[in-house]
């Protein structure tokens, strides 16, 4: 049975772990991404090649070792570089003497007959028709589905938990349920069950939490370990948080459709081109949380990002203009625990007194002479 | 009086001002360039630009605050494509925006897009919105654009025939400048890197002109026709997505196929987001397609390169083929 | 009547000076800090050097290396004045003629030099920060109150040298200190300064290099046997730490002179009496144009010897 790994981004791995698996492959689960990880990276990849480049590489070279023999990934049509981090992984894994295979995926809708081609190989070295591929496409996706929400159905319930911890606990449990699930029914009843637990846990409704959008680039966004756990962190800080960015939802409108057209159109105002990478919508989704009355924006960039950097610059503005904080973290393999938790601790506070304050002046407004 | 329009010297100053030039010229515009890049404009744009773009970009910030009281409008063309298979970088489409949002107290932005990767009629789109924009006959607009043609092609010409692109444009404007001269038996050195970053003399502290000094015979990517450029760069599994990345690697291609040289420096600006990926490119190819006989050097240069620090690693660079001739 | 060989070295952290025989001994060889002070420096290294040797010494070639090259190279007048990278080889090949790599450690600066069959066919430098470089240490050990001279043998006994992240020193140190809030023990986290300064430097400096051995460690950072260790740690091969570590530039150096003037030359060299001279370094601001370039004229009694300085090029000829 042919060993087939794929790159790690948050709990995303569950899904494509069942997908190569009812394919009849034997999946390499790639591991959780640990500073050993980042090492491995960082010590073959260009020196200003963004962190998730890196962390992909380090995780490719562990699943390499543990006896992949074949990578699937994902490709891209630019102008953000991760459409070419396939070519360029393969190119520095060759030179560094690993032999294997890789399916580098790009959009369908840039080249069909490619897509179909590279699919048709593969389907045929795991032996599958393509009926019995879409049954397979069918469960990974409900369980990649599956994962998003029951993420941000904890993320929704952290803020309000009365024991710290909990809910980050409870999901993880979710997690090995949802793991254990294969068919339809099965997730369908993993989800009724996870949701229960996650329902379950002993909540203070009376809180009245900060509200926080979290913006930039996909992978840093995603991967927990990349964002140092952002929003288990501000959720235990009692934040509200609300991420842009899905996997599936992802995959829905800008892999398989024309991409999040509404959102871009929104940052036409600021920025009126599309820059590749997440970093129109970054623009964009900041001014829609802006509108909904969001208390504030994080941005989460890679160290060197491109697309990010244009919106980092263009951020500033729309912060002014709309009257919304914007906190921007660059990340890459000297980010410090320490000193992001710190960032984050002050930028709370400061939504805090900025509510208090403009609560007080409303208060004012609605008593006049008291 | 005529209407001035700023062009900062920083960018596509070095590929594409001949055009502009006469095509503004044509139409009855003073085309009004910011000066030599100094020690202040540099400081200047570093200090407004965001903190994590590169140097040019941040350059480019410097020298449109060099500008902005003297002009009525800047003009910032959104450099999106020049032909069918590449855009530019992120940072050059998001440009105008990237300007607008950081420098305060600007005069008004001309941001047309250049986008010929739609038709077969390169920058006419652009020069017509240009006219519709200032109020020309599109008439006056046509004449203006084939002026522009003309001169670009007269530029391109320079060039191929050696000369590097400050030259060119200084015996464009009938200056006397001597024809490109090549030592024969000299080392020969591919210098290769965006234009933006190796001709701005300050900015490369001045590489080309150091490697002279050495007795250096220099050849760059200009020297090259960019459409063997192109074709050369396709031998990648997967073009590049950015345009002047493409010209680079075509012309590493290019040079390692001729094998007469006897080193390529490639020079790049530290933080540079494409570079990271060409520049590794550069490194693992060189190596294979020369068997490892090709000297390669990056050069990355950001606001703390000093000079010292770049003379010492060209001097080393230039006694190791010394060396490696006499060996041979 | 003994011809031999001067070679000095100005860093900007360390001058040194070293006299080598014609067949390439050392005679004498001295490390002193530059303080900033590079023709103070050269001056007193050259008075030091000299009261050393034995009277029937001549010099009979001069050569300098280092970021101060071209300075000293007009002070005392060098027969030859070369870059760090060409001389640093040179003077590793004296000493392991077979050597495949050289790793280099200096103060500020640190480089790797790639020869194969003697010839260097490949190097890097250090590009714009001290993570890999000896003042990383040297920050790290003063923030630690431990003498640097401790470092490496305190480095040696960490069982579990401590992770620590970070390619530029401000990182780094932020980070120590949040380990030393966790209570690691000194040697470990020691253990791990030596370990992140030669990952630093692995991967940053020495990215993508073919290093094989022999592979010679030298500059001045080599005395460190913490390094020594976590160098051959992560490269599992052996590491040569040659006899001058400290002075291979201007070893090189020497051996360039010599070599230069055997071409029957007769050399340039002033003599150590320029020790006693009044040398001076003036530096003007030139307002030709927003640059503002620091013009520096090297006066000797008076006179203008060398001058450099400016981006243009207008003050490099000097108007007689």
């Amino acid at each position: 049975m042919k060993k087939v790994s794929f790159a790690h981004m948050g709990y995303s791995y569950l899904g494509f772990k069942q997908l190569v698996e009812d394919m009849g492959f034997e999946a390499v689960v790639p591991p959780s991404p640990s500073p050993a990880t980042l090492d491995r990276g960082v010590t073959y990849a260009p020196e200003y090649a963004c962190i998730p480049f890196k962390m992909v590489l380090g995780t490719y070279l562990e699943v390499l070792e543990r006896g992949a023999e074949m990578i699937i990934t994902s490709g891209g049509v630019g102008p953000c570089r991760a459409g070419l981090y396939g070519m360029m992984h393969e190119r520095i894994l060759r030179n560094l003497g690993f032999n294997f295979e890789i399916f580098i995926f790009d959009p369908p809708l840039t080249g069909l007959w490619p897509f179909f081609i590279k699919l048709r190989r593969i389907l045929k070295a795991a032996g599958l028709s393509w009926l019995a591929f879409v049954d397979v496409v069918r469960r990974a996706w409900a369980k990649l589905k599956l994962l998003d929400e029951l993420e941000q159905l904890a993320t929704s319930i952290r803020p309000y938990e009365l024991k710290r911890g909990e809910t980050t606990r409870t999901f993880h449990s979710c997690l090995k349920i949802v793991d254990q699930a294969r068919t339809l029914q099965e997730l369908a009843a993993a989800r009724e069950e996870c949701r229960q637990l996650l329902q379950n846990i002993p909540r203070d409704t009376g809180r009245r939490p900060l509200k926080v959008g979290i913006v930039g680039e996909i992978y840093v966004l995603l991967e927990p370990f990349m964002n140092l756990e952002i929003e288990k962190t501000l959720g235990e800080m009692g934040v509200v948080t609300h991420r842009s960015i899905y996997l599936t939802q992802y995959t829905a409108t800008d892999v398989l459709a024309r991409g999040a057209q509404d959102v871009r159109q929104l940052a036409h105002p600021y920025l009126n081109q599309f820059v590749g990478g997440h970093g129109q919508n970054s623009v964009g989704e900041t001014i829609l949380y802006a509108r909904n009355g969001f208390d504030g924006v994080i941005q989460l960039s890679p160290f060197t990002c491109i697309p990010e950097i244009v919106a980092k610059s263009i951020l500033p503005r729309v912060s002014r203009d709309l009257g919304i904080p914007i906190l921007s973290l660059t990340i890459d393999e000297q980010t410090g625990r320490a000193g992001v938790e710190t960032r984050l601790e002050a930028f709370v506070d400061l939504l805090r007194q900025r509510r208090e304050q403009m609560e007080a002046r409303s208060n004012a407004a609605l008593l006049p002479g008291y | 009086m005529a209407l001035h329009i700023g062009f900062p010297r920083a960018l596509i100053y070095y590929t594409h001002f001949p055009f502009w030039q006469a095509y503004f010229n044509r139409l009855g515009i003073e085309i009004v360039t910011s000066p030599l890049t100094t020690k202040a404009i540099l400081d200047d744009g570093a200090r407004e630009a965001v903190a994590d773009a590169c140097i040019p970009i941040k350059l480019y910030h410097g020298h449109v605050l060099t500008l902005k009281d003297k002009v009525d409008a800047i003009f910032i063309p959104r450099m999106v494509r020049t032909n069918k298979r590449a855009t530019f970088c992120p940072k050059f489409l998001g440009l105008p925006d990237m300007v607008r949002a950081t420098l305060a107290h600007l005069p008004p932005i001309i941001d047309l897009q250049v986008d010929a990767g739609r038709g077969l009629w390169g920058l006419w789109p652009t020069c017509r919105g240009l006219a519709e924009l200032l109020g020309c006959s599109l008439w006056r607009a046509w004449s203006a654009y084939r002026e522009g043609r003309h001169h670009q092609h007269a530029y391109q010409k320079l060039l191929l025939a050696g000369y590097l692109p400050l030259q060119a444009m200084a015996k464009l404007r009938g200056e006397a400048v001597e024809a490109p001269a090549r030592e024969p038996g000299a080392l020969k050195l591919a210098v290769l890197g965006y234009p933006y970053q190796v001709y701005d003399q300050y900015i490369s502290l001045d590489i080309i002109g150091k490697l002279k000094k050495m007795g250096v015979n220099v050849w760059t990517m200009e020297m090259v026709h960019p459409a063997r450029l192109y074709r050369l760069s396709s031998r990648l599994p997967k073009r590049l997505f950015w345009h002047f990345s493409n010209l680079v690697l075509g012309a590493t291609y290019h040079y390692l196929q001729q094998g007469n040289i006897d080193g390529i420096i490639h020079v790049t600006a530290f933080g540079c987001g494409p570079d990271a990926m060409v520049d590794k490119i550069m490194e693992l190819d060189i190596r294979k397609l020369s068997r490892g006989q090709l000297p390669f050097m990056s050069v990355s240069i950001d606001e703390q390169t000093g000079d010292a620090g770049i003379t010492t690693r060209l001097e080393a660079f230039v006694d190791m083929l010394h060396q490696r001739r006499g060996n041979r | 009547m003994q011809p031999c060989y001067l070679g000095i070295d100005v860093g900007s952290v360390s001058t040194n000076v070293v006299v080598i025989t014609a067949a390439g001994e050392v005679l004498s060889s001295l490390y002193i800090r530059t303080h900033g002070q590079p023709i103070q420096a050269v001056k007193e290294g050259l008075r030091r050097v000299k009261a050393t040797l034995p009277g029937d010494v001549i010099i009979a070639g001069a050569g300098t290396t280092g970021s101060g090259r071209y300075l000293a190279g007009a002070i005392i007048g060098a027969d030859i004045v070369k870059n760090e990278i060409t001389a640093h080889a040179v003077a590793a090949r004296l000493e392991v003629p077979e050597v495949q790599t050289i790793l280099e450690i200096g103060g500020q600066d640190s480089k790797i030099i790639i020869l194969r069959q003697g010839v260097v066919i490949d190097f890097a430098m250090n590009t714009v920060c001290a993570a890999g470089t000896g003042s990383f240490l040297d920050q790290q050990a003063a923030r630690l109150g431990i003498p640097i001279e401790n470092f490496g043998e305190l480095a040696l006994k960490a069982r579990h040298p401590v992770r620590i992240a970070g390619r530029c020193t401000v990182f780094a140190e932020s980070d120590m200190i949040h380990k030393q809030q966790m209570g690691h023990n000194i040697e470990d986290i020691i253990g791990g300064l030596c370990e992140a300064l030669v990952r630093n430097y692995l991967n940053n400096v020495a990215k993508g290099k073919e290093i094989l051995a022999p592979i010679v460690f030298q500059g001045g950072v080599a005395a460190n046997a913490g390094i020594r260790a976590a160098f051959s740690k992560a490269l599992q091969q052996e590491i040569i730490v040659p006899r001058h570590f400290a002075v291979m530039g201007a070893l090189g150096a020497a051996l360039l002179a010599r070599d230069y003037v055997n071409n029957n030359r007769e050399t340039k060299f002033k003599g150590f009496e320029v020790a006693e001279e009044e040398f001076r370094a003036r530096s003007f601001t030139c307002q030709g144009c927003s640059n503002l370039c620091e013009i520096v004229n090297i006066e000797e009694e008076g006179s203008i010897i060398a001058r450099w300085g400016s981006r243009c090029g207008k003050w490099d000829t000097l108007g007689e």
